[in-house]
């Protein structure tokens, strides 16, 4: 049960971007488009279980002064690992996600979630955690990923789906425009947590 | 005292096991990268030049460029080159062939980390089409006076590409007839 709960958190309880405020940096910058979110939300799940996993396992041997610097130690070397090995062997996937791998290594999701969850809990939690955070991370980049794909460029997922006539919005896919969405969301987010 | 020795040694055994680890996934995995990247720049120049053979020309240690000759005549069918410049984040890498006149058959951005969803956009044909047919002198973007249309929100990036080309078509341009000279002045 603690299993399930800890998954589900992170979906929209504790939504690591819109309620925690973490990894705003992908979260603008990557938010472009959808197919984009996605690659960036997908690649980051992946790290983010496993280095919860990682880190759950050495909490005991790590003394407490030190452990943010081997944390970053620990996610930086597994990031190049993964980064290395994709693209020695799965060229086509890395083709598609390899400019968003170097960007997870400072996506302070990871670090925040090693720091705050990892090393207080087990194995199998931390990796309920990792999951959660991750899916949440990756939904609510879509959202917003979403809103500007279609404002700024009139395309869904590279598919066209307003009128060929509309005149793109074009501020909504530049920096401005992810400040703006993001801020917008988180507003809405927040008048509905008000309500329950 | 003791106490910070100690856990500095602590950090210093974790980052050295790190940087092993590191080390050897590496020398694992980059000769089966460069491979491929090798591979890759066939294609490319066969894609650039088709039914041709080519012929590697050193320029100088930052530029080379291949010699394009149809397969069964040997006539020169065109040159492929890499051209690269810093866009916005980091160097921009183009592939492009030109015919012996030294127009663009076409271009192929074969690396490059610009910020996706603006920059990034450089690599998909709707941009890449455009340098078909262009010449040294339409190279730059619209904005400053070229025939290049900008991708919008990435005028950096459109700027880096067409003016790496514009640079190394230049370049390869000049070694070409100076080739020709002396090829001329031996024979006489």
């Amino acid at each position: 049960m603690k299993f399930f709960s800890e998954l589900t958190k992170g979906i929209i309880k504790e939504n690591p971007i819109f309620v925690i405020v973490l990894g705003m940096c992908p979260t603008l910058a990557v938010s472009t488009s959808v197919d984009n979110a996605l690659g960036m939300g997908l690649a980051a799940t992946f790290v983010l279980i496993c280095s919860n996993m990682m880190i759950s396992l050495i909490k005991g041997i790590v003394p407490a002064q030190i452990r943010i610097p081997i944390y970053i130690v620990v996610i930086a070397a597994f990031v190049s690992i993964i980064n290395m090995a994709m693209e020695a062997y799965l060229p086509d996937l890395h083709k598609a996600l390899g400019i968003f791998i170097p960007l997870i290594v400072v996506n302070c999701i990871i670090l925040g979630r090693a720091e705050a969850f990892a090393s207080k809990n087990n194995v199998l939690n931390s990796m309920a955690d990792g999951l959660g955070m991750g899916l949440g991370f990756t939904l609510s980049l879509s959202v917003v990923a979403t809103i500007r794909e279609i404002l700024g460029n009139g395309t869904w997922l590279k598919m066209q789906v307003l009128p060929s006539t509309y005149d793109p919005m074009l501020v909504a896919i530049l920096a401005p425009g992810a400040f703006i969405t993001l801020g917008l969301l988180m507003a809405v987010m927040n008048i509905i947590k008000e309500k329950n | 005292m003791k106490l910070y020795l100690k856990l500095g040694f602590i950090l210093l055994v974790v980052t050295v096991i790190a940087t092993g680890i590191l080390a050897y996934v590496n020398s694992i995995t980059a000769p089966q990268i460069e491979a491929l990247k090798q591979e890759e720049a066939i294609k490319s120049r066969e894609e650039l030049i088709p039914d041709s053979i080519f012929e590697e020309v050193e320029v100088s240690p930052d530029f080379s460029y291949f010699i394009a000759r149809n397969k069964d005549t040997e006539e020169i069918q065109g040159y492929t080159f890499i051209a690269s410049q810093r866009g916005y984040s980091d160097n921009v890498k183009t592939m492009a062939g030109v015919d012996p006149d030294f127009k663009l058959t076409g271009i192929k951005v074969v690396e490059q980390s610009e910020t996706p969803g603006l920059g990034a956009n450089c690599t998909g044909p709707d941009f890449t089409k455009q340098f078909q047919g262009k010449t040294m002198e339409d190279l730059m973007a619209d904005k400053d006076g070229g025939k290049i249309k900008s991708l919008s929100g990435a005028t950096i990036t459109t700027r880096a590409i067409a003016s790496s080309l514009k640079q190394a078509i230049q370049t390869l341009q000049q070694h070409v007839q100076q080739q020709a000279q002396t090829i001329q002045e031996d024979a006489q």
